[in-house]
């Protein structure tokens, strides 16, 4: 089954037809080109997938394509403005937050979204609101203290 | 994933029509975050999906006294629709003043991007023995809304909506539109704790939930269980026995018997004896927890 959705994108705004069966994430990647959000176990769990629908974090991998019918979707694409980084983003690069890279745009984005809603989280808050980003390299001590550096500048 | 279609119905007549279709295996979804997830892994194979989130009042939360299944008294209802999302719930101010401990076991949910897609709703049509709001709704003796094809609204005491491990009380067609929870009287304590592997982000080993008010010079108490055993339960028992005393020897049986309405098992995430072991240290941590938040006598 057929429907006609209409999506904002990184302030690009879509009309395209998906099918029922579709998610977000598949939209997003094969249909849209916008490969920042990972596949990982399509069981959220491991967070690779995760964009902002309407300024909340929420598993692409989870969300069906109709569902997202008239949302404002963020992804890491959208995040550095006139090729200057998000602040978040060259934090991880300057403290080493990225190693294999594949569940940086996902942890990016729950970073951002922690942000917006509390300026300056504590460790614990960081932790508890990245609890659905895995990462296998870093240990995640370094992914911590980068988000804590841009809460503590701004 | 295998195909299905996809609809949005705006009225219940249309949602009930779309579930009874007799040539389709129909089912409706709220968050989507136990449903989607399944169907890909071939558990469920449905090829009409009903999202149910487009329906009135299903996203509604609100304190209410009009409402139906608020029952007992004058006093006033937290109506929650089917569709509220976990993290609507965790940060409504409402809830965390009146019905604390429906907030945090809201929060104790899966991950922030569970949190925000997933339902109350979908949380109690799961029904899951491990489902993270049902011991703080045991306690909180909340009533389901169900809403049928026949047109008859009916409402269910939580306890009865859960029949066993997946399995709900729900009938061919109907709908969970929302919960009535009857606000708890003023100077309730409560305590939630849920246990699992890791700190947040997994399923629960055991969890409990413990709620103490004074009512008429005594102490009434209300204990409930999740994951250990077909269905959440609730411990009468345990409760009758603090009723009488919350001295330490009486906080030690209070916990102990709560064991007796439980049935355990070894799964994954925890073999029997630690599970076992875990159902009676919770439980007496949860009430010690109340005690000393208790006024002194």
């Amino acid at each position: 089954m057929l429907h006609e959705i209409t999506l904002t994108v990184n302030g690009d705004q879509y009309a395209i037809a998906v099918r029922s069966h579709q998610t977000l994430l598949q939209v997003l990647r094969e249909e849209l080109g916008i490969t920042s959000p990972k596949r990982g176990c399509e069981n959220g769990e491991c967070g690779a997938c995760t964009v902002l629908m309407d300024g909340l974090p929420v598993n692409s991998c989870m969300v069906l394509a109709p569902e997202a019918d008239g949302t404002v979707i963020e992804t890491a694409e959208g995040l550095s403005v006139d090729g200057n980084l998000h602040p978040l983003q060259q934090a991880f690069i300057d403290h080493n937050a990225v190693q294999c890279g594949f569940c940086t745009p996902g942890m990016l984005m729950s970073s951002k979204a922690l942000l917006d809603r509390s300026p300056h989280p504590s460790e614990d808050e960081i932790r508890y609101a990245l609890v659905g980003n895995l990462c296998r390299c870093t240990g995640y001590v370094r992914i911590v203290a980068a988000v804590a550096a841009v809460a503590e500048r701004e | 994933m295998q195909p299905f279609d996809y609809y949005r119905p705006k009225t219940f007549a249309e949602a009930f029509e779309l579930l009874t279709r007799p040539d389709r295996t129909a089912v409706a979804i709220a968050g989507g975050t136990d449903v989607i997830p399944q169907t890909r892994d071939g558990i469920r194979r449905p090829d009409l999906v009903v999202d149910i989130k487009g329906l009135p009042g299903i996203r509604d939360l609100v304190v209410t006294s009009m409402a139906p299944c608020c029952g007992t008294g004058p006093d006033e209802c937290l109506y929650v629709g089917a569709a509220v999302r976990m993290n609507e719930i965790a940060r409504s101010n409402i809830v965390q003043d009146h019905w604390p401990i429906l907030a945090d076991a809201a929060a104790s949910v899966g991950s922030e991007q569970i949190r925000n897609r997933a339902t109350i709703g979908g949380n109690i049509c799961t029904a899951s023995p491990a489902a993270d709001s049902a011991p703080a709704l045991y306690v909180l003796d909340a009533s389901v809304l169900i809403k049928g094809p026949r047109g008859e609204d009916r409402c269910l005491p939580i306890t009865q909506f859960f029949t066993g491990p997946k399995r709900n009380a729900l009938k061919r067609g109907e709908i969970v539109a929302g919960l009535l929870i009857p606000r708890p009287p003023a100077g309730t304590l409560s305590y939630h704790e849920k246990l699992s592997r890791r700190k947040a982000g997994d399923l629960s080993i055991v969890s409990v939930a413990v709620m103490a008010f004074v009512s008429a010079g005594n102490t009434a108490w209300r204990v409930a269980l999740g994951a250990v055993g077909p269905t959440p339960v609730r411990a009468p028992e345990s409760e009758a026995i603090l009723a009488k005393r919350h001295d330490a020897e009486a906080i030690d049986r209070a916990a102990a018997s709560a064991y007796g309405c439980c049935n355990p098992i070894g799964d994954i995430r925890s073999g029997l004896e630690y599970r076992q072991a875990m159902v009676v240290n919770l439980t007496r941590k949860a009430i010690r927890a109340v005690v000393a938040q208790l006024p002194q006598a």
